[in-house]
């Protein structure tokens, strides 16, 4: 080959042989050099002086570390140590529709006994207007009007059968916690449970039907308190109203 | 067998022929999954590898991992070493030279080597049966490096160390095109004749 046309390449496989030669130049040099004997035995040399550049570097010692983290990435050293959890994508798509689930029963189950106490406390409250239905057609019912504090309803004694039924409207709520139970008062003011209740908040008013074990003809009156959840053995909270007999 | 750690304080002896033998049979025996042999490597070349990685991206804790993934590579590519093409440290260092301007490409948002600079890729393109380099020839063109002249010194450091093109050579030094390739030739001509000494 003319040495004209042999100059262009000759010059560049310095810059080639670092890796340095633009992408077109490098192009036609390897093009060159798949027919040229002598630019290759060049690229040869200048090559392995780009090798020798790299070991012409004073050699510096890595921290000890190294050697350890190296170490423990090596086959022998992972099966000793428990390994990571790697979750796919599949995998964390397949946790996160279970954790839905569970979250969704639970929500049900939340539900279905929420449910089942809204059913059974309105199941109690139609016995007891039932039971105040029944006694209304009795003769000799007392019929006892409640008018406390905003509170009114209606309380109906049979003292015939110790059966007491009482109707409200608008009693406040109250909080899990807390509870209202019915006390007979006695003459002496000596106060005897008669039970417990919670009003329905869904409804406007309350009613709490019973046949007492007491002879309702020996007190003189009823009265209402707001207890811990549970009931008290005596009266220790707020005093919601009370009727005479 | 049992391997001894090389105890390595500034250059080390590369002992060429007897040691090039030593090496073929520690990478063999790592294609095999030889973990003694693979850190008997790693004992005998981290300090060169690690001091160039160090020289390319001047910052200890890159250069740790860049030391890091280079032996990786030789642990999982052992297998793509030929002892007949020349000798194990030459071809461990273009890793490692490689892996350091990766990591320094992508600091600096520029596209990544090609595979063209492949040291493995290199190898099978074009044969090379004397790349036997030795200890007092590497000395010698470290020596020779410190006595090219600023510019020449600077333009080898951009294009071999930095991994720049002539073209980015001459945008990152202001200088035209023509100069870069003119000092680069001449640079490595001043190199050349030290090392054909």
């Amino acid at each position: 080959m003319p040495l004209k046309e042999h100059t262009p390449f000759i010059e560049n496989i310095p810059a080639y042989a670092l890796g340095s030669l633009d992408a077109e130049d490098a192009s036609a040099l390897e093009n060159h050099l798949k027919t040229c004997n002598s630019c290759r035995s060049e690229l040869t040399v200048y090559r392995a002086m780009s090798e020798g550049l790299l070991a012409a570097i004073p050699p510096k010692s890595p921290p000890a570390s190294l050697r350890r983290q190296l170490q423990s990435k090596l086959p022998s050293a992972r099966r000793l140590s428990p390994q990571p959890l790697r979750w796919s994508w599949n995998q964390f798509a397949l946790a996160f529709a279970v954790g839905v689930l569970v979250l969704l029963n639970a929500f049900s189950v939340f539900q279905m006994q929420s449910l089942q106490r809204q059913q059974a406390q309105l199941s109690y409250q139609l016995q007891s207007e039932q039971t105040a239905l029944a006694l209304l057609s009795y003769p000799g019912v007392k019929t006892l009007a409640i008018n406390t504090d905003g509170i009114t309803g209606t309380l109906l004694l049979d003292e015939d059968r110790n059966a007491v039924a009482l109707f409200a409207w608008n009693l406040p709520p109250l909080p899990d916690s807390r509870t209202y139970q019915v006390w007979l008062i006695g003459a002496q003011g000596e106060r005897v449970s008669l039970g417990l209740f919670h009003p329905e908040p869904s409804l406007p008013f309350t009613s709490f039907s019973i046949i007492s074990s007491e002879n309702i003809s020996n007190f003189v009156g009823l009265g209402v308190t707001v207890e811990p959840s549970g009931g008290s053995s005596h009266p220790t909270g707020t005093r919601l109203l009370t009727v005479n007999f | 067998m049992k391997y001894t750690p090389a105890q390595f304080s500034g250059w080390v002896e590369y002992n060429g022929y007897m040691s090039d033998l030593e090496d073929a049979k520690l990478a063999a025996q790592v294609t095999q999954g030889d973990e003694k042999a693979f850190l008997a490597l790693y004992d005998r070349y981290s300090s060169r590898v690690h001091a160039l990685t160090l020289r390319i991206l001047n910052d200890p804790m890159m250069a740790e991992e860049a030391t890091q993934d280079t032996f990786l590579k030789l642990w999982n590519r052992a297998h793509l070493y030929l002892a007949e093409r020349g000798s194990l440290l030459p071809w461990l260092l273009t890793i490692a030279r490689r892996v350091a301007l990766d990591r320094l490409r992508l600091e600096a948002r520029r596209p990544l080597l090609s595979d063209a600079d492949d040291p493995d890729e290199k190898w099978q393109s074009i044969p090379d049966g004397n790349t036997l380099s030795d200890e007092h020839r590497w000395r010698s063109l470290h020596f020779a490096v410190q006595s090219l002249s600023a510019e020449h010194r600077q333009v080898i450091e951009l294009a071999y160390y930095q991994g720049l093109s002539q073209s980015e050579i001459s945008e990152t030094l202001g200088w035209p095109l023509g100069t870069v390739k003119t000092r680069l030739r001449a640079a490595m001509q001043q190199l050349r004749r030290e090392w054909d000494r």
